[in-house]
This record gives structure tokens, C-alpha cells and sequence, in this order.
């Protein structure tokens, strides 16, 4: 594990530990843990036990494992755990982002985001969705369709940009590494220009991805309101395809549409049945063929042999697909590493690999689907 | 009135134990961390291990108007949020001329019966909601709760939209009847109260049954942590070893005696087939540890 300095770091690579052990620890967790520690002596060992308890926990039976993980990693280290470094600057950030929550009780104080040169809706822009309030995600709902409507003045822009490798190719990465010769994702390109390309979008609507789901919804619903051929599933335990909900213009209705059409909304997570359902149901119906699929998922797989099935599956998906894009909202967190079981089985078999829990990287996402975009039509 | 802020979970401690709460350190933190960063705490555990109380002696030391809803399996809006007066309006429009009461009329805050729910979130002054047993509410009623807790507002559509003009300190208990909804949990603080050590007990004991012989209350809990520890129907809670301690105190008692033991334990075991279990098999084993437990 790696040695992280300072509070944030602790709890977030904590929160990793826990994750692996089969809790559902998801960023807005992690920061719930955060503003309990600030109220608490960061010194007492047990006021540290009893509030990222009270944060990570949900039921009795998850007591023994979050015991078991806090003394492994909070009582391991030979030095006292708990002489923790002061709150780092990442720290004083996440409470300068709180605090723009809440504008009256930041105003006037040197803290304020305006003394900082730092616009509200600059802080919004990067604030995790998971840490919003009902107030600020209201504003920043209407950002999100915006991001649609922007979209082709920004690409060739930010299209140089990831030329120069911001974003890394994994599956050419690792294909290349593992001397697996010759670039089928090259000869694809040549083939299949000039087709508009299909955008097949999959969310991961369980209850790990509260927070994200409502925003990357709005976002899909954005994007589909600018082109054709969109495609959109939500799943939990099960698959259900949501494009007839969100074709009302609407995004709200279309919000509402989505959550009634969806038996599993906030539930469970079966990624590896749910991908295979939609491989035998409508990747043999051609639907992946060519298209651009996005998986939205922080890839929490609940079952046991779900890893396995879902390799299999991506592997089947990434087959058809021309590219598979992953967007996992975990990946905003600076210390977030792809550790989960289903994460890793299926990073091999994607494409791009983005984070998705805030605007800017919604506005990223956007960017890096024009892109394949342009880059096949080219 | 205004309610008490407490600067640490200590000061919280000590003013729950005035309000003649027990709380250790694990529950007042959780306590202190509800009321710091405004969040629904969800308290489960056996029964009789002091949820219900926690709530009741937060109202107590806040100082805080305690609101209870009590959930049961059928629970609904009418009796959780609110309801109209039908027979006031109806005795309304029959005082009125006919024709010249107004909709508008009829359906305003007059005519409203406030249920817990709508009255918490209404009120000016500061509110410990107490959800009590939510899991024997259905689970409709727990998608309702889950809304009114992220926005902590309620709509009446023929009046409008109610916003709290401050957060209640919101308290959930459970006794695990069934799995609550994870969107729920997710919302809350979660803490598990686990029944108390046998010196806790001791000390709530001698609290909530003030002038116990010491040595009575040290046997008394110490038994009914070895009832404990027996595969019982119902298992006793703390609420069994105070009532128990004070029926015995009552009777003049300075220490256990098996026609003492035998002759109340119906305060302690309220399950007929426990009561003859124990009575049969355990009841001389456990007086014995019980003796020796309290030296
Ligand atoms: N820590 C404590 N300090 C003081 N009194 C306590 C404590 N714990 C329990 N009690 C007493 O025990 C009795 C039972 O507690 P309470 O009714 O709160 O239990 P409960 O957990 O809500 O049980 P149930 O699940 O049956 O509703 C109360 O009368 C209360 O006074
Ligand atoms: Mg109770």
C-alpha cells in the first residue's frame, strides 16, 4: 500500500481498503468521513474510530471488517497512526469547496472563494457531484446541457490536446506491451470513415452511484439532443434500455421517465450479468458494431464470480466496439487506483478510462467523444 | 428557545448523563457528529438497548421538543405528514352560505391536521425527530422518508412547498426486522448499539433506580447478562434489568435469593417459553455466577 501523507490521504486510501472488502464506500462517503473528522480531535484514536465508522458503516454485519481494516490500517504502522500531519493544502481545498456550498456563511471571510480569485461557478466546475448540495447541483444542471451545445467550438482545441497524451490508451497500451502485434484500432479507423458513429452509453445506476447517476443521465440526455443515434441502458442487477425515456426534450421529465422505467434503481450491482445481457440482447442485433460504447460504472462488482463473467463480457464488448470508453467517478479522487476486482478485470478491454464525477470532467468526456469522432472521420 | 451547542463529544457526554442518558463514548460521538454536521442518525441494536431513550435524552439536553413518529406496517402520508380536516371543513362550508366558501379557503393551513412529519419540519423552534422502528414501515413509506430527509422540505399541493427553516436533529431507530433501503442508509450516520458491559449496566442501573443497594444492582445485571448469553426467545434488554432492579428494590431486597430470582423473573423474561427454560434449567447456574460476579 502505498504511504500516503496527511488526513486526506489516509481516508482516502482507507476507504480503498474498505472498498475491497466488500463495503460500498463511494466518494461522497469518503468526504462525508472528512467533514466528520474535522469536528473531531484528529488525535484521539477513538473519536477517528468512531467517525469513519459511523461514515462507513451501514450495517451490522460490515462492524467486523471495518474493525479488522482499522486496525490493519490505522494500527499497523509502528509510529503512533494518529500523529497525522496537519490538514494537507488538498484538505484545506475540499473545505474551501464545502464552504462555497454554503455562500452566506463563507462571504466576508478571507476564505471566501471570491477572496481566493475563484469564482463560484469555478468551484462548481470542479466540485464532485457527490458533494453537492440540492442548491449547487440545480445550477449545475443546466451547465451540463451546455456542454452539448458547446461542444464543436471546443474539439479541435482540446482534440490536439490528447494527441499529445493526456489521456492514455489502455487497451492499445497493454496490447502493445504484450507484443500482441499489429493495430486493428488503426485499420478500423480507415475502414469505417465517414460513418457517423453510433454512441452506445451503459450506467451503472446502483447505489454505489447515487450521486453521479442524475448528472451523467442529464449529460447523455445533453448529447442526444445534438446528434442521432444514441443508445441508452441503465443497470443495477438487471439491464433496461432508457433511450424511449429520454426522448422527451424535457431533461427532467426525461430524468423521471428514466428512474420509473429502471426496477433497480439504486440497488445492487451485477456489471458482469447486466453487460451480458446486453451483448446477447443487442450486440446481436448489431447495436455495438462500430459504435462508441460508454460504460458509466466505479466498477463495484457485488458478486463473487462477477470478475471472471466480467472480463469475458468486456472482452465480447470491446470485440464489436470501435472504442470502449470507462467512466468511473472513483477516478477523481487523486489517490483512486483501479484496484477493485471488476475495475481491473475490465481495464484491459477499455479504451479510455476518464473520471466523470464533476463538470469539468463531463466537459473532458465530451471532448474525448468528439474526438474519437473527428478522428475517424479525418 | 434556542438549543444548547456542545464544543465536544465530552461536553455532549456529560450533558446526556444530567439528562440521565449513559452514553459511551462510540454513541455520544455519533450523537455529537449528527448534531455537527446536521445528518440523520440511524440507531439499531437488540431491544431495550437505549435507542429510543438516546433520542428522548438528546430532546432533554439540547434543550429540544422531541417529535415521535412511531412506524408502523401501513403507515402512511394521513397519519406521518398531514391530513385535512374534512369534518371541520365540511362543518365550515354547512356554517358558511351555501355557495360562498372559496377552494382555496377550504384547503388552507386551517384545515390541515399536522402529523409529525409536516409539525418537524414547520415548527420554529428546534426539533428532535425521532423516527422510531422504521423498519416496520413499508418500503413506500421509506422511499417518502428518504426525500423528505435530503430536502427536509414537504409539499402539500394545495398549499405548497413547507421548507424546514432549520434542520431538525433527525434520529432513526431499527430493530432489524428487515433491511432498510440502502439509498436511506446512505443518507444517515449509522451506529450500533450493542448491549451494555456489565459495569455500564451496573451504572445505568443505579442511575435510573436511584438509591439501589449497590450490591443488588451488581447481581441483578450481572444475571441478566448471563441470561444473555443463553439461546432465548428474547433475549432481556437494559430496559428488563432496570425494571427488574426496581421491583426488587421496591421489595426491600439487598440481594439475590433463588424464591426472590423465581418470583420475579416474569419483569425480566417476558416469553413464556424463556421464562420455563430458564426456570427449568439455568436458573441455580446463573444465580451462582451472579454472586460471584459481584464478589
Ligand atoms: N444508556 C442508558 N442510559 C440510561 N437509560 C437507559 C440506557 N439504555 C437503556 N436505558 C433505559 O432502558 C429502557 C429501554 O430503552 P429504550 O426503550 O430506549 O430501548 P430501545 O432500544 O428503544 O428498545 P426497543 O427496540 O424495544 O424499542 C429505557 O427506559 C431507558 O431508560
Ligand atoms: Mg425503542
Amino acid at each position: 500500500m502505498p504511504r500516503v501523507s496527511g488526513v486526506v490521504g489516509h481516508v482516502v486510501t482507507f476507504g480503498r481498503v474498505l472498498r475491497q472488502a466488500g463495503l460500498e464506500i463511494g466518494p461522497n462517503r469518503i468526504a462525508d468521513g472528512l467533514s466528520g473528522l474535522d469536528q473531531v480531535d484528529l488525535t484521539r484514536q477513538d473519536d477517528v474510530y468512531w467517525t469513519l465508522r459511523a461514515n462507513f458503516v451501514t450495517r451490522r454485519e460490515e462492524l467486523e471488517i471495518f474493525d479488522r481494516a482499522f486496525q490493519a490500517w490505522f494500527l499497523r504502522t509502528p509510529v503512533s497512526p494518529f500523529e497525522l500531519s496537519p490538514p494537507t493544502p488538498q484538505s484545506a481545498v475540499l473545505r474551501r469547496i464545502h464552504a462555497a456550498g454554503r455562500p452566506d456563511s463563507a462571504a466576508g471571510t478571507d476564505e471566501s472563494p471570491a477572496a481566493r480569485g475563484w469564482s463560484y461557478e469555478e468551484i462548481l466546475r470542479t466540485k464532485d457531484f457527490g458533494a453537492m448540495t440540492s442548491d449547487e447541483f440545480d445550477r449545475v444542471r443546466a451547465l451540463i446541457a451546455d456542454i452539448a451545445a458547446e461542444r464543436p467550438r471546443r474539439r479541435s482545441r482540446r482534440l490536439r490536446r490528447h494527441h499529445r497524451g493526456r489521456e492514455l490508451d489502455l487497451r492499445r497500451t497493454i496490447r502493445e506491451s504484450l507484443g500482441a502485434g499489429g493495430d486493428p484500432v488503426h485499420r478500423q479507423y480507415r475502414l469505417r470513415a465517414r460513418v457517423p458513429r453510433k454512441l452506445v452509453v451503459l450506467c451503472d445506476v446502483s447505489g454505489s452511484m447515487e450521486a453521479y447517476v442524475r448528472p451523467l443521465l442529464l449529460f447523455v440526455h445533453a448529447v442526444r439532443g445534438s446528434g442521432k443515434g444514441v443508445e441508452a441502458f441503465a443497470f443495477g442487477t438487471r439491464l433496461t434500455r432508457l433511450t424511449r425515456a429520454l426522448e422527451t426534450s424535457d431533461p427532467d421529465r426525461a430524468l423521471q421517465d428514466a428512474a420509473r422505467s429502471v426496477a433497480d434503481w439504486c440497488g445492487g450491482t451485477r456489471i458482469g450479468a447486466s453487460l451480458k445481457t446486453y451483448n446477447d440482447d443487442w450486440g446481436r442485433r448489431a447495436l455495438t458494431r462500430g459504435a462508441v460504447v460508454v460504460i458509466a460504472s466505479d466498477g463495484w462488482e457485488r458478486e463473487e464470480s462477477g470478475a471472471r463473467l466480467l472480463e469475458d463480457q468486456m472482452a465480447r464488448l470491446a470485440r464489436q466496439a470501435y472504442t470502449v470508453v470507462w467512466v468511473n467517478p472513483l477516478k477523481g479522487h487523486p489517490a483512486y487506483e483501479p484496484l477493485a476486482a471488476g475495475m481491473r478485470a475490465a481495464l484491459p478491454h477499455v479504451d479510455r478510462f476518464l473520471p466523470g464525477h464533476n463538470l469539468a470532467s463531463l466537459e473532458r468526456l465530451g471532448e474525448v467523444l468528439m474526438g474519437i469522432e473527428r478522428r475517424h472521420a479525418a | 428557545m434556542t438549543a444548547r451547542t456542545f464544543a465536544t463529544i465530552d461536553d455532549l457526554q456529560a450533558g446526556l448523563l444530567d439528562a440521565s442518558y449513559l452514553a459511551d463514548r462510540g454513541l455520544a460521538s455519533v450523537l455529537f457528529l449528527a448534531l455537527k454536521l446536521e445528518k440523520p442518525l440511524l440507531l439499531e441494536g437488540e431491544a431495550g438497548v437505549g435507542k429510543t431513550e438516546a433520542a428522548k435524552a438528546m430532546a432533554r439536553v439540547l434543550p429540544a421538543r422531541l417529535i415521535r413518529l412511531q412506524c408502523y406496517e401501513g403507515l402512511d402520508v394521513a397519519h406521518a405528514v398531514y391530513e385535512w380536516n374534512y369534518s371541520r371543513q365540511l362543518l365550515h362550508i354547512r356554517a358558511a352560505q351555501e355557495g360562498t366558501v372559496s377552494e382555496e379557503e377550504l384547503f388552507g393551513p386551517e384545515f390541515l391536521i399536522r402529523r409529525p412529519l409536516l409539525e418537524a419540519i414547520e415548527t420554529d423552534e428546534p426539533v428532535v425527530l425521532l423516527i422510531d422502528e422504521i423498519d416496520r414501515a413499508d418500503d413506500e413509506f421509506e422511499a417518502f422518508l428518504l426525500e423528505v430527509l435530503s430536502d427536509f422540505q414537504i409539499t402539500v399541493p394545495e398549499i405548497g412547498t413547507i421548507q424546514a427553516k432549520r434542520r431538525p436533529v433527525v434520529i432513526l431507530t431499527s430493530n432489524r426486522t428487515r433491511e432498510l433501503h440502502d439509498a436511506l442508509k446512505r443518507r444517515a450516520l449509522f451506529h450500533w448499539i450493542d448491549h451494555p458491559s456489565l459495569e455500564r449496566e451496573v451504572e445505568i442501573v443505579r442511575l435510573r433506580v436511584p438509591g439501589v443497594p449497590e450490591r443488588l444492582a451488581l447481581q441483578a445485571a450481572a444475571f441478566v447478562q448471563g441470561l444473555r448469553r443463553l439461546d432465548l426467545e428474547k433475549p432481556p434488554g437494559v430496559a428488563e434489568t432496570i425494571d427488574w432492579a426496581q421491583a426488587l428494590a421496591a421489595l426491600g431486597s439487598h440481594e439475590l435469593d433463588p424464591d426472590l430470582v423465581e418470583s420475579t423473573l416474569g419483569s425480566v423474561l417476558k416469553h413464556h417459553e424463556d421464562l420455563q427454560a430458564v426456570r427449568d434449567a439455568a436458573l441455580a447456574d446463573l444465580l451462582e455466577e451472579a454472586r460471584v460476579a459481584a464478589g
